[in-house]
């Protein structure tokens, strides 16, 4: 006899025989841990049969357990399939979880401090099994949730799910879209390398043009902490981002999920009668439990999204790691985060205040008071052809203002910066440079130019063709180009001996003749121009790549040279009547085992 | 639709393409997992790749000036780092290991008794030999004696005492600098670590002590190699045998400024020379006057001078000449702010002629974008 109270595990054991007591051990722990179902119950559900025991066990979970009671029962049939939901809102509840686990995994190997946040990075990089899996998982998990997100809303929309009684849980969807764009680009900063300094500079300088000035210069320091990002407007973009912005998110999450169950999930708009809602009134022949139908369906959504998620960083994507921030270097071509491409590109349009503030908030302000605003009551696609246009105009807008927001619209960038900047770029964006990914055997030491491609007066022989033209330079000129190489660009040569490019280096010879490209394409900013990449070799496996840069001055007025009336370029003249000589150059190093590879695409 | 009746609809179908995915992705966590150790020791060698290459770059803005674009050292102004005394390769290791070796198998051999002459004498004759292929790699780094180099002491960090490694040796000199080193070189290293007020971050100083470390040839330095070098530490024993003079009269490190202004009248200044003297090695301006992290830059200095210095109440009555010679002669009376004092060696007075001063000042003034 036990002393407990009760009989215990023995007392059944020798009552009913080991096994049978253990049995029956393992159904009470399920059934305790599922809040309601047993072995046999959970056998049944995934069998796909009917319960065989009566009340059904199957919505005692949603009765009595804590994670299903935010979850309906069971669904109207007509919103189980693909269309109306695509399933958009629960894959957007996944990638909070998911992001949140991936997150504490580098949360554990990172300190939100300058001088050891990008060092964090590097090790995560090259220290931690399975680091830089974690770190690509959370970061295309990132922008993955703001397109998921963003579609999520659309749907919304479009099916008109967002009516009466719905209005309020739309208005928690925009603050939730609010958090994820916000929980996005806060992350940005955290590996403190040059793409997020400079993006959250972009994004916070916005926030100081906030009128009137007294609040935009404190809420500007409120969040950077200081005039400029340092140490504290790190240590308050990681608090935002692991702290802050997750809490309202989790909480809001909440309600949204409450507001689900509360008015049902709207069916497709062609099942009801207009200004009907029958969401909570679904009859017994139209209804599909949850469990097991919707529980297996959206755990098959996620193993799939996974298997895509963990598919792309294995071959497809890994996330970006720029050089150490600097905030005495900009990076030519800097942009937001592509989600927020559009209020760069609105910047663009003039004023800051207008364009950097008003206009996102307005933005945001009518997204939050849109379902309060149209009172219409039909759903029908057919009754809401304004609506619809009005949102698919608004919709090219946005395209159209994330393509104003790239770097390409309406930056004028001096030609030869822009052409040194294309050739030698260190990888940024999914770009670099030309010259970069130049295997390092075929960098071989020489001077060569891109007269060699001019070989039209010498019957095509380059030999020639570079002996002449370097004959043809001045020495005065000769002169003030290796001035020019030695002192500005520190490069120990002492003469420009041109060489035709080997003919073991096919690569190098491409690199050449896009350079002679881009020269021939700006050629009214850069008249008479010619090029010259310079290969040195300083140190074993390590070569320096020099660009040299030379053409004929000419006016410039707001980056666009000045014609004259017969088209041609207006030249710069010096005292004597000489054309004015221009040079530009900049240069690389490259390490034998730095391994740049073209990025796919480029 | 095709899908919704396929997967959708079916709850087997949904648990066999969940599963399966489920399994899918763990065959891959497992593949990445067999290929980690090797892709963590792939990124960590281009990391380091990179790192040479930031680094390179770095030298060629920062270092180059003073010790050479390549490394060579700067006479008279900056000893070689690409040198194989700096990683303390020692060309008479293998000649000494022989010359012990046959010395001990002499020692032996004298030892014996009965003594067998005949070894003694071959042991002799080797010894001989050596001796002179000795003298002879010796008498090939003649050159490089002369500039200071002594082949039986041929480790840098052995003769200064470091006792760590060469990499904290080139590290934590590029933290703080030679502080002292203006007393037997023209201007002293100055520091170079955030944490000790220069413009480097620990990042930056960690790529460039990798690019420093990279020129290391281990067993492959030649005697061409040391030859090649320009400029050999000097050790501080006598700060006179490194004094580089003008060949005219000084302008004297303590002369005032009126008399500096006096002596200046009666010479013109020329641009160009006074450029060349700018940019050289023996004046070193351009070793700071580059950066505006470290100096004021040389770019706009007469535009600077004009607008802003002289409006300042303590420069009341002074030209911008006048401001110019004291500032190079008497560097620490007034300090732009906020660079730190006494970085820029005071001993210019000394070094220059009025003719070269009068040059400098000529070419600051074209200093006027």
């Amino acid at each position: 006899m036990s002393v407990l109270p009760f009989p215990s595990f023995l007392d059944d054991v020798k009552e009913k025989g080991f096994k049978r007591a253990a049995l029956e051990g393992v159904n009470e722990i399920v059934e305790r841990a599922t809040a309601g179902m047993n072995v046999q119950d959970i056998r049944e559900a995934l069998r796909g049969e009917a319960a065989s025991r009566k009340p059904n066990p199957r919505l005692q979970p949603h009765a009595d357990g804590f994670w299903l009671h935010m979850r309906p029962s069971y669904f109207h049939k007509s919103v189980t399939g693909l269309y109306p939901e695509f399933r958009l809102g629960w894959l957007s509840t996944y990638f909070v979880f998911f992001l949140t686990i991936t997150g504490i995994f580098l949360m554990v190997w990172y300190t939100p401090s300058p001088d050891v946040a990008y060092a964090n990075m590097i090790n995560i990089m090259s220290n931690v099994p399975f680091g830089q899996f974690m770190r690509d998982l959370h970061r295309l998990g990132a922008e993955a949730m703001v397109i998921i997100v963003f579609l999520h809303m659309l749907r919304t929309f479009f099916t008109g799910s967002y009516k009466k009684p719905r209005q309020f849980t739309w208005f928690t969807g925009v603050i939730l879209l609010i958090c994820t764009m916000f929980l996005s680009f806060s992350g940005y900063l955290l590996p403190w390398d040059q793409l997020a300094l400079w993006a959250v500079t972009i994004g916070a300088s916005m926030v100081e043009a906030t009128p009137p000035e007294v609040v935009g210069t404190n809420v500007n320091l409120l969040l950077r902490g200081g005039p400029d990002i340092g140490a504290n407007g790190l240590l308050r973009f990681y608090l935002l981002h692991v702290l802050a912005v997750p809490a309202i998110l989790f909480i809001f999450t909440g309600v949204h999920y409450y507001k689900v169950i509360i008015h049902g999930h709207s069916l497709p708009p062609g099942e009801e009668n207009i200004g009907e809602d029958t969401a909570k009134r679904v009859p017994l022949d139209k209804r599909v439990y949850f469990i097991p139908d919707i529980l297996t369906s959206e755990i098959m959504w996620i193993s799939v999204t996974t298997l895509i998620l963990v598919i792309l960083v294995t071959w497809f994507f890994h996330a970006p790691l720029e050089a150490h921030a600097d905030s005495q270097v900009t990076p030519l071509g800097t942009t937001a985060p592509w989600y927020f491409l559009w209020i760069q590109g609105a910047l663009k349009l003039g004023d800051k205040v207008l364009w950097g503030i008003v206009f996102p908030t307005v933005v945001i302000i009518f997204l939050m008071v849109m379902p309060y605003l149209d009172v219409t009551k039909s759903r029908r696609f057919a009754d809401r052809r304004a609506a619809f246009s009005v949102a698919f105009v608004l919709l090219s807008l946005l395209v159209y203002l994330s393509y104003m927001g790239l770097p390409e619209f309406g930056v004028s960038t001096s030609a030869d910066s822009e052409i040194l900047h294309h050739m030698l770029m260190e990888p940024a964006h999914n770009h670099m440079g030309v010259l970069r990914p130049i295997p390092f055997d075929q960098l071989v030491p020489g001077v060569y130019t891109t007269r060699q491609f001019h070989t039209d007066d010498y019957d095509g022989d380059i030999g020639t063709a570079l002996a002449s033209f370097q004959d043809g330079i001045p020495p005065e000129q000769n002169d003030a180009i290796l001035f020019f190489l030695q002192n500005t660009n520190h490069l120990p040569i002492n003469a420009l001996n041109f060489t035709a490019v080997p003919a073991d280096a096919p690569e190098l010879l491409e690199g050449l003749r896009r350079l002679d490209e881009e020269l021939e394409a700006n050629h009214a900013e850069l008249p008479n121009a010619w090029g010259a990449i310079i290969i040195t070799e300083p140190q074993n496996n390590l070569k320096r790549v020099d660009v040299l840069l030379v053409w004929d001055d000419v006016q410039i007025e707001n980056g666009e040279p000045v014609l004259d009336e017969n088209g041609e370029p207006v030249f710069i003249l010096d005292e004597n009547g000489q054309r004015q000589i221009r040079y530009n150059g900049q240069y690389m190093f490259i390490n034998r085992n730095s391994q740049y590879f073209a990025a796919p695409g480029a | 639709m095709k899908l919704n009746r396929l997967l959708i609809e079916r709850i087997d179908h949904r648990i066999l393409v969940g599963t399966l995915a489920f399994l899918a992705t763990m065959v891959l966590v497992g593949w990445i997992w067999i290929n980690e150790n090797a892709r963590m020791a792939a990124f960590e060698a281009q990391f380091n790749a990179r790192s040479i290459e930031r680094g390179a770059a770095l030298f060629a803005t920062n270092c180059s000036s003073c010790h050479g674009v390549d490394g060579l050292g700067n006479v008279g102004r900056a000893p070689a780092l690409n040198s194989p005394y700096m990683f303390g390769h020692d060309y008479l290791a293998e000649v000494n290991s022989q010359i012990a070796t046959v010395q001990a198998e002499l020692d032996a051999a004298m030892a014996a008794t009965p003594q067998d002459q005949t070894a003694i004498d071959g042991f002799n004759a080797q010894m001989a030999e050596l001796e002179a292929s000795r003298a002879s790699l010796i008498a090939q780094m003649g050159p490089a004696v002369n500039l200071g180099y002594d082949p039986e002491s041929p480790v840098r960090l052995a003769r200064l005492g470091w006792t760590s490694t060469l990499r904290s040796f080139v590290y934590t000199t590029l933290v703080h600098g030679r502080p002292v080193s203006s007393n037997y070189w023209p201007q002293a290293m100055a520091a170079w670590a955030q944490t000790a007020n220069g413009p480097l971050r620990a990042d930056q100083l960690e790529d460039l002590t990798n690019f420093i470390l990279n020129w290391d040839k281990g067993d492959d330095w030649t005697i061409d190699d040391l030859l090649a070098v320009r400029q050999f530490p000097i050790y501080p024993v006598d700060p006179a045998t490194v004094v580089v003079g003008p060949t005219e009269p000084p302008v004297g490190a303590t002369t005032e400024i009126a008399a500096i202004m006096e002596g200046l009248s009666g010479v013109t200044g020329d641009p160009q020379a006074g450029q060349t003297a700018y940019n050289s090695a023996q004046l070193g301006c351009t070793g700071c006057h580059i950066n505006a992290a470290v100096a004021p830059p040389t770019e706009g200095t007469w535009t600077r001078v004009q607008n802003e210095r002289l409006t300042l109440p303590e420069f009341a009555g002074y030209t911008g000449e006048m401001y110019l010679a004291e500032s190079i002669i008497h560097p620490n009376d007034f300090i732009v702010p906020p660079y730190p004092s006494g970085v820029m060696p005071s001993n210019f007075g000394d070094r220059l002629s009025y003719q070269q001063l009068a040059d400098l000042i000529a070419y600051m003034q074209t200093q006027d974008q």
